[in-house]
This record gives C-alpha cells, sequence and structure tokens, in this order.
C-alpha cells in the first residue's frame, strides 16, 4: 500500500518554511562545531520542492483511533534544497592549532592569524531511502526513528567549488553531520513538537511529576497480587490465574482488588450512608483524578518523566533502538511498561532489514493482529474483568505495548456461533506481510490452543459486524488462521446476543454474565491442562526486560 | 602571573645566559602580555619550592567546579642558588611585569643581565641575584621538567640541552589519552649568534615543519662593536641619535601530512635600555597568506604605567580588531588600591621643620647673611622605596567592549591574583569569569 501526498499545501502554509528554519537553526547549532566553523549556522532558504516522497507501508502493528504504529519505507528523490550560510576560518593553520595542547604548540607569531571567509552551502539532490517506525499515540505524542541510515547520498555545493581539498572536506563533513541530525535529532524535534500538539499537559506534568516523584517507589500491583484476590465480580480468583495477567493488558488490572480492601471500601461506604463516626482509612490507596490522564493504566505506569532518548543497542546487538524511556524507571529497575521502541525490535523482526537480524539469531518472531474495533464497544467491556485472561497472552508476550490495549473482547454475534468454521477462514488481518510470516514467527508462548483460539476469534467477529455495516475491513481478509482451527468451534458455541443493537443497559448486564461465564470457563480449561497455562506465562524476551 | 616553574626557567635561561627575547616567536611579546594576559578561572592555589639548587617541585590545586591539579618537578643541572624562590623575597617584576626592555645581544662571555646596570632594579625580567659566576661547563647545561595533570592523566615533558653558547634544544611533549597517536612531540632547535636568531622546529602532530628567524639591525647591533658597547654612553653623539634596535624576522611553517602552511613578516623597533627617553616598543607584523595585518604599540610611559595598544586588519576580509591594554604599578601595600591603606611614605617620619636660626653674631657683624649650610645628603632610601612595588592592577579593553580585570600583588608571603573577566554588552550580568590565583613558594 502506497501513500498519494499532497505535498503542494505545505508550500501555501506562509509559516511553516519559517517555522522549519528555526528548527533547523537551533538544531544545527547545537551540537560542538567543527573548529573550521567559527559562526552559527544559519538556515537561509529552505525548500520542499515540488517531489513528494514515496512512502510505503511495510507493516501495521497497531492502529486505533488514538494510537498507531507501524513501519514504512521511505524514498525520496525530489529537488528539495536547503541553503546554509555560516563562516569558516581559512588559515589551515589556525584550525591545527586550535585543537592542539598549548605546550607543544610551536607558536606562530601572525602565520596562524585568522581569516574568516562567509560560505554559502547549498545541499541538493537528496536521496533518502530509510525505513521508518512510526508510533503514535494521543498520551505520548508521535514517536518516529529510522531503522536505518536514512542518507543515500547527497550533493553539496558551495562557494569553494573550485578547490577539491575544501570541496570534499566540505562534502564528507556535512554528510556526517546530516547523518546525526536525522537519527539524533530528528526524532527528538517530532516527539517534542507532537507533544505540544496533542498533549499540551503532558509536558507541565512531566516536569512537576519528575520533581514530585522521582524516587517514590512504583509498585507492580501483579507482582504482588493480594491473597484473596477477587476480580471486579466478586469471583475468588487462582494465584495462577493472576499471574497471567501482567500490566500491559490494559484494564484488567483495575479489576484485581484485594477482598480485604473491598470489604474496608464497603464499610466506609455504609458508614457514609448510616453517618457513623467511624470511617475507616484506606490506605495505599490512588485516586484516578490524580494520575491526570484518563487512562486507568496510569496508575502502574512508573512516574512520568523528560522522556530521555537512549540508544541502546538491543541484545541481538546489531540495530540501534530509540527508547523513549523513564529515567525513574531505569533507577529503580522496574520492568518499563511505558512504551518504549524496544518492542518494535520484534516488531519489525519479521523483515528482512539487511541489520543483521534474522532468524538465526533464535528470537521467535511474532504476529501482529490488527486491532480494528470500534472504541466504545471496548469501553463497554472493560468491566468484563478476567475474560481478558484468555486474552491475555496474546498481549502479554509484547509488554511494551501500548499502554492502552484495547480491551480484548469475545463479544461474537449469535449468528456468528452458528457458523464458526466460516469466521474461521479469515481471522488475520494483516496488511502488506508475508504469507509465510504466521506460520514461522509463532512464539512458543502463543502455541496453546486457548490462545489461538482467542485470537483468532476476535478478528472474525469484528469483520463479520463490520461488514455488515459498511464492509470496510472487506479486504485483506485472506490468511490461514493455521493450527487453530480444530479448537475453535469450542469457543465459539458461547452464544451471545448481538450488542450492537442491544441498548447499553442490557449490554452491559449481558456482558457481566459472559463475564463470569467466561470466567468459570477459563477456569475450568486451565484446570483441565495446568501444564499448558504454565507454559503460556512467558516471561519476557531479554530486550523487554527492565534495564 | 608566571608560574612558578616558568620563574624558574627564565632563571635557567638567566642562569645559564640564554636570552630567550632573541627569537621571532618573542617579536611583540611585550604588547602580547600587556593585551593579552591570562585572567585566572576559580581558586587555584600553588606551592612550590626550591628544595634544592638543581631542583624544584610545584604543586598546583584548582577548582572550577570540579577539582583539579597538577603536580610538576624540576631538575636544573645549573646551581639555582642565587635565585630568589621565597615567595616573600621574588622581585615581583620577575613574575608579573609585562613590559619587556631589550637586552643586550651577544651572550658570550658577557654579563647578560642588563638589570643590575639601571639603578631601578625592578624592572628586570629576572632576579639580580641570578647572576651567575661563570661555570665552565654552562655551556652543557641542561633542564628537565615534567608536570602531570591529575584528573585528566595529562603528562606534559619538556628537555631543554645547551649544546654551546649558541646553541640549544628544546623537547616538548604532550601525552594524552584524547590526543591523536596517544600524544605529541615538538622538537626545537635554537641557534642565537645575538645578532641574529634562528629556530627550526619539527612536530609529530601533521608533520609540522616550521623556520623562523630574526635579524637585528641598527642602535646597538649596527656595527661589530656595538655589541660590545651596548651601554653605549660612552660613544657620545653617534650613538645617542640612534637610540633603538631595529628587528625584523619571518616565519614559514609547511605541514608535510596535511600539505598546509603558513608564514608571516615582522618588523620591530624598541628602544634600548640605555635610552633615557620613554621606553617604546613598536612592532608590524603581516601574514601575506591570509592578508593580516597586526601593528602593536607598547609604551613603559612611568615606571608604574605600561601602556599598549594592538591593531589588527585583514586586507581580504576586511575585518579589524583593536585592543587596548594597561599595568599600573602600585607601591602601596597590596591592599591599596581598593581599600586605600596606608602608603608607605607616611610610615616615615615626618620631615622636622626647619629651626628658625639665630643669624651667628660674625654674620650680623659682616653685614652679611650666614653661609648657607651644607645640605643633609639626601637618602638614598627614596629610590629603594621606589621600586619596591607591592602590587599591580592590569585592564584590558578590546573592540568587542570586553574588560578583562587583574589585580596582583604580594600579601604577607603569599603571591596572589584576582581578576574578571567583564562583558559591557550583556549589562544584565556582565561578570563573566573570576578567579583568584594564590601561590607560595619556599
Amino acid at each position: 500500500m502506497a501513500f498519494n501526498f499532497n505535498w503542494s499545501p505545505l508550500t501555501a502554509d506562509a509559516g511553516f518554511y519559517e517555522r522549519a528554519r528555526d528548527l533547523l537553526t537551533t538544531a544545527l547549532n547545537k551540537s560542538p562545531k567543527p573548529p573550521i566553523i567559527v559562526d552559527d549556522i544559519f538556515v537561509t532558504e529552505f525548500n520542499l520542492g515540488s517531489v513528494p516522497p514515496d512512502l510505503e507501508i511495510l507493516e501495521i502493528g497497531d492502529l486505533a483511533e488514538d494510537r498507531f504504529r507501524g513501519i514504512f519505507k521511505m524514498c525520496y528523490s525530489g529537488d528539495a534544497f536547503l541553503t546554509l550560510k555560516t563562516r569558516v576560518q581559512a588559515n589551515p593553520l589556525n584550525t591545527y592549532l586550535s585543537a592542539k595542547p598549548n605546550f607543544t604548540s610551536p607558536q606562530p607569531l601572525a602565520a596562524a592569524s585568522s581569516l574568516t571567509i562567509p560560505l554559502q552551502i547549498t545541499l541538493s539532490e537528496i536521496k533518502l531511502s530509510a525505513f521508518i517506525i512510526v508510533v503514535f499515540s494521543k498520551q505520548k505524542g508521535l514517536t518516529l526513528v529510522f531503522r536505518n541510515d536514512p542518507l543515500e547520498s547527497l550533493k553539496v555545493s558551495s562557494t569553494f567549488d573550485s578547490i577539491q581539498f575544501v570541496r570534499d572536506y566540505l562534502q564528507r563533513t556535512i554528510e556526517e553531520k546530516l547523518r546525526d541530525l536525522m537519527m539524533d535529532e530528528l526524532p527528538a524535534i517530532i516527539h517534542r513538537l507532537s507533544q505540544q500538539l496533542w498533549c499540551p499537559d503532558q509536558i507541565a506534568k512531566e516536569d512537576e511529576e519528575q520533581s514530585k516523584e522521582s524516587d517514590e517507589h512504583t509498585i507492580n500491583p501483579l507482582s504482588t497480587p493480594p491473597l484473596d484476590a477477587v476480580d471486579a465480580n466478586g469471583h475468588l480468583l487462582d494465584p495462577a490465574t493472576i499471574s497471567e495477567l501482567s500490566l500491559d493488558a490494559g484494564p484488567e488490572i483495575m479489576s484485581l482488588f484485594s477482598q480485604s480492601s473491598l470489604l474496608k471500601l464497603d464499610s466506609m461506604t455504609t458508614s457514609q450512608c448510616t453517618s457513623s463516626l467511624e470511617t475507616s482509612a484506606i490506605q495505599d490507596a490512588m485516586f484516578r483524578a490524580w494520575t491526570g490522564g484518563s487512562e486507568k493504566v496510569e496508575t502502574s505506569t512508573p512516574p512520568l518523566s523528560t522522556p530521555n532518548l537512549v540508544r541502546s543497542t538491543s541484545y541481538n546487538g546489531s540495530a540501534h533502538t530509540y527508547t523513549f524511556s523513564d529515567t525513574a524507571s531505569q533507577d529503580q529497575g522496574h520492568l518499563p511498561s511505558r512504551p518504549s521502541m524496544v518492542s518494535l525490535n520484534s516488531a519489525t523482526a519479521g523483515l528482512s532489514l539487511g541489520s543483521g537480524r534474522n532468524a538465526k539469531t533464535g528470537r521467535k518472531k511474532k504476529t501482529r493482529v490488527v486491532n480494528l474495533r470500534r472504541k466504545a464497544t471496548s469501553e463497554v467491556n472493560s468491566e468484563a474483568g478476567d475474560d481478558g485472561s484468555a486474552e491475555t497472552d496474546s498481549t502479554a508476550t509484547t509488554p511494551a505495548s501500548e499502554p492502552v490495549m484495547s480491551h480484548p473482547i469475545l463479544e461474537v454475534p449469535e449468528e456468528e456461533m452458528a457458523m464458526p468454521s466460516s469466521s474461521a477462514a479469515a481471522n488475520k488481518v494483516r496488511f502488506g506481510g508475508s504469507s509465510d510470516l504466521p506460520s514461522q514467527a509463532r512464539r512458543p508462548s502463543l502455541r496453546p490452543e486457548p490462545v489461538k483460539v482467542s485470537e483468532g476469534s476476535i478478528p472474525s467477529a469484528e469483520i463479520k459486524s463490520a461488514a455488515k455495516s459498511t464492509l470496510r475491513y472487506s479486504h485483506d481478509q485472506n490468511q490461514p488462521a493455521g493450527p487453530t482451527l480444530d479448537v475453535k468451534a469450542d469457543w465459539g458455541r458461547s452464544g451471545r446476543p448481538q450488542s450492537d443493537t442491544s441498548s447499553v443497559i442490557l449490554e452491559q448486564a449481558w456482558i457481566m454474565k459472559m463475564a463470569g461465564e467466561i470466567a468459570r470457563r477459563v477456569y475450568d480449561e486451565k484446570n483441565r491442562n495446568p501444564q499448558l497455562w504454565a507454559e503460556a506465562d512467558d516471561s519476557p524476551p531479554p530486550a523487554y526486560e527492565a534495564r | 602571573m608566571r608560574e612558578f616553574m616558568h620563574y624558574i626557567t627564565n632563571a635557567f635561561y638567566g642562569a645559564t645566559g640564554w636570552n630567550e627575547d632573541n627569537t621571532y616567536k618573542e617579536l611583540n611579546a611585550t604588547a602580547r602580555e600587556l593585551i593579552d594576559f591570562p585572567l585566572p578561572r576559580g581558586l587555584r592555589l600553588t606551592l612550590s619550592s626550591l628544595a634544592t639548587p638543581h631542583f624544584a617541585t610545584s604543586y598546583q590545586l584548582g577548582s572550577i567546579g570540579i577539582v583539579d591539579g597538577s603536580i610538576s618537578y624540576l631538575y636544573s643541572t645549573v646551581p639555582l642558588t642565587a635565585v630568589a624562590a621565597q615567595s616573600e623575597k621574588i622581585p615581583l617584576a620577575a613574575l608579573l611585569r609585562s613590559y619587556r626592555r631589550l637586552h643586550e645581544l651577544g651572550t658570550k662571555d658577557r654579563q647578560w643581565f642588563w638589570g643590575a646596570e639601571t639603578p631601578t632594579g625592578s624592572t628586570s625580567q629576572l632576579p639580580a641575584a641570578a647572576i651567575l659566576s661563570q661555570s665552565p661547563d654552562k655551556n652543557r647545561s641542561s633542564l628537565l621538567y615534567g608536570r602531570l595533570y591529575l584528573p585528566q592523566s595529562l603528562l606534559e615533558g619538556l628537555v631543554v640541552k645547551r649544546f654551546s653558547s649558541a646553541l640549544q634544544v628544546q623537547l616538548s611533549a604532550v601525552s594524552e589519552r584524547s590526543l591523536r597517536n596517544g600524544g605529541t612531540l615538538l622538537g626545537l632547535v635554537q641557534y642565537d649568534r645575538g645578532k641574529y636568531g634562528i629556530e627550526g622546529l619539527a612536530s609529530t602532530d601533521g608533520g609540522l615543519l616550521g623556520i623562523r628567524g630574526l635579524y637585528n639591525f641598527g642602535g646597538d647591533a649596527s656595527s661589530g662593536a656595538g655589541s660590545q658597547n651596548g651601554s653605549g654612553s660612552t660613544e657620545g653623539g653617534e650613538k645617542e641619535r640612534i637610540y633603538g634596535r631595529f628587528s625584523a624576522g619571518g616565519e614559514l611553517y609547511y605541514g608535510t601530512l596535511n600539505k598546509s602552511g603558513g608564514m608571516s613578516l615582522g618588523a620591530r623597533f624598541a628602544t634600548l635600555p640605555t635610552h633615557r627617553g620613554t621606553p617604546l616598543t613598536a612592532t608590524v607584523t603581516v601574514n601575506p597568506l591570509m592578508g593580516n595585518i597586526n601593528a602593536t604599540y607598547a609604551v613603559l610611559a612611568k615606571d608604574y604605567c605600561s601602556l599598549a595598544t594592538r591593531m589588527e586588519f585583514n586586507v581580504y576580509s576586511y575585518e579589524s580588531e583593536w585592543a587596548v591594554g594597561m599595568e599600573l604599578w602600585s607601591n602601596r601595600r597590596p591592599a591599596g588600591f581598593l581599600l586605600g591603606a596606608v602608603p608607605i611614605q607616611q610610615s616615615e617620619p615626618e620631615p622636622e621643620p626647619p629651626k628658625k636660626k639665630e643669624r651667628s653674631f660674625q654674620a650680623k657683624l659682616e653685614w652679611r647673611l650666614d653661609d648657607p649650610e651644607p645640605e643633609p645628603p639626601k637618602p638614598s632610601k627614596k629610590s629603594a622605596k621606589k621600586e619596591e612595588y607591592l602590587g599591580v592592577l592590569k585592564a584590558r579593553l578590546d573592540q568587542n567592549l570586553r574588560i578583562g580585570m587583574l589585580w596582583e600583588g604580594r600579601a604577607k608571603s603569599l603571591i596572589f591574583s584576582l581578576g574578571t573577566g567583564i562583558d559591557l554588552h550583556m549589562l544584565g550580568e556582565p561578570f563573566r569569569s573570576l578567579g583568584l590565583e594564590i601561590q607560595y613558594s619556599s
């Protein structure tokens, strides 16, 4: 799939080039300059040209209204140009001496006197070819990372074109600088810009929370579950079930309460009703208002701080990844539950990007399921606590995914249940993925059948309901479900009413009921073959672990 | 403030009779030191000692945010017995004075040190005590110097070896991890015949080769006998007319590895020490490759006041620069500049009011006044006191309206240097740097 860029409106915006010039000027003057450049570098002209870049979607890892993650391939060979102005030192002896220790300097009297020459450099015929990873979420802004060195070639023309030595030097230096700019500065600039655009409160909050909670100990509520854990419906949960839940599974953690806490809450509520003088205090309570954002998962994230760009080498040591991560969470050695670019290593694992990442590394590849359901339904279902316990495996293996994973639901229309085999044929929605991916990309932790079933049944339900309304997602339904067909029927038998048509209250009541039933089924299933579930509880791959 | 090791090295040159000013590198040293004096930054303490006449140590501790320091050792084959190393005895002029008077040409078999000839010994570059008895092995002397900067692990080394009265070789090296190849080495061969001095140098960094030379003419260098009678007071009218010395020289560098080079030409006129007028030094240097013209003018307006200006102009880029520098000595107490302490003059007893004498009877009889009494001899203390400067204020100003101020002096037995840099363009926060250096030596 490719994009059709409408390139000219960019130039229509009068303020755009000015803003871009300012940004580029700041970025170019940020790092220390070589001694031959004696003045600031000013961007005087900047034009994007008329030829848009080619952008190709390679893979979409996640897609919803408020978030997006995908990998693109960008090629550009247009007529954009950039003109810089600066002043350079023309005396080679002067630049020679500037970096040398004074003690062994020959100390020339006047031979090193400076002669600065204004220099104008035009960069044109820029050829770019890059794999771009884009992660967007409304809370965290836009993160854009180049997987490889984007700069292919570049023509540098300057006032010194007649002098071979100077021209070569300039070409070399500028290419080097531009690479640094693209790889290091550009992601940071874009991230900051997007934060200003989408979440201006985030920036202020980051600052204050960094100072306030920098050393506050963050607790993973799932690492130490309460002894008498109940779910939202009051059903007792098995400790083994709790271990299936993970922080990244989204709202499930909210459904995990200690029974004693619930009793305390209850007593407090009744004390308010009866105007009793004794009001029991609840310790270690965190109120939703504190977290600021609308996301419940915020309670489990480490304190926000300024995302710093960490260049880390992934565990197979070949590619650089950029991580917007918390300093606090790193300091305390917690599992980074914030969106981390490290996870994209696995997302790109299926692509042969020529960076030494291949099947030999022993890394199991992973399938991505595009989650195309609407948000409203997931919100409705958010109370349906532990029905996600079966689903969790599909998301738990991506621990660094977006914090707001849409709640996995088993919202299958009733007529769907009658013909599960029809949905089994088309359950993987995949953009541009190679056809051999699902078979070889299975993680062992995904092998268990119930997981497959849940994975398989969600998209099928979605597709069916969507096809009924607008046929939006009718494309791409050509992936076979693989080895999950036989078990699916048994899962699909859990009949459910059509939730789209029912009113919200009815829906909720029904969902409650369904959640209970699913929890029971899961529990039964687990009791039937416990070793299968134990296996499903997989520790995250090393790259996801907290550093 | 010159560092203690620099002072000792100068004393070594003095002891071996080497005129380190007779080189093209030092052509405009006077103006450079008057204008480009280094400003201290942060706090810096130096403890130094000339432990034996051959051996000196210096420990330095500095703090600019981070604490750093250095250890340095110096060994000289020539005994520096007569050098005043105690910080209460070091002549301040040797450490602090910027204006350099000309040394006499011709170092062979002559007392090199001119300071003893002038009545005010304060202008001496080196302590008078450094005059040595002529030792026979003076011409084979050598000096070793090493310095280790501690947090950076930077090592400096210097070897000075004298081969004959006119030939000296210097080898300096720096070793540091961040440098390419781990360090650099600079070799310097100096040949000084008095009338001319030639230097050849080679550096491992970039394979730099260089040669520079200085030729003296006019004044005491005009005739062959001139160098012998440098004091010139006996020569009479012709010598009086030409009261200065001209010097001209040039330098040429070529980097064999990076195929780049540089050159410059320069000329200087400086008055001889025997000149009774205002001592002045004027230099012009030209860099024909880069189109740079640099002119300096320095004058010792009074014994306590030196002034210097510098103009720079580039004929290719039309860039110009100017800078002025000033040096003001005070013989008051070190704090006298700011705190208005009691000047020394007030400590001496008030001259008693002249007694109203009766005219002698004899004089009355002869209808005449008394014979004028022979005046008491003027105390020579006046001149001795005059040279006893206790502090100096240095200031500079350049075309960017940046001011550098440095106040140096002696308090008890500590030599201090307090400096600040002021930027008049940023009036909101004018003080760009502040520093204090304290040196104690024994």
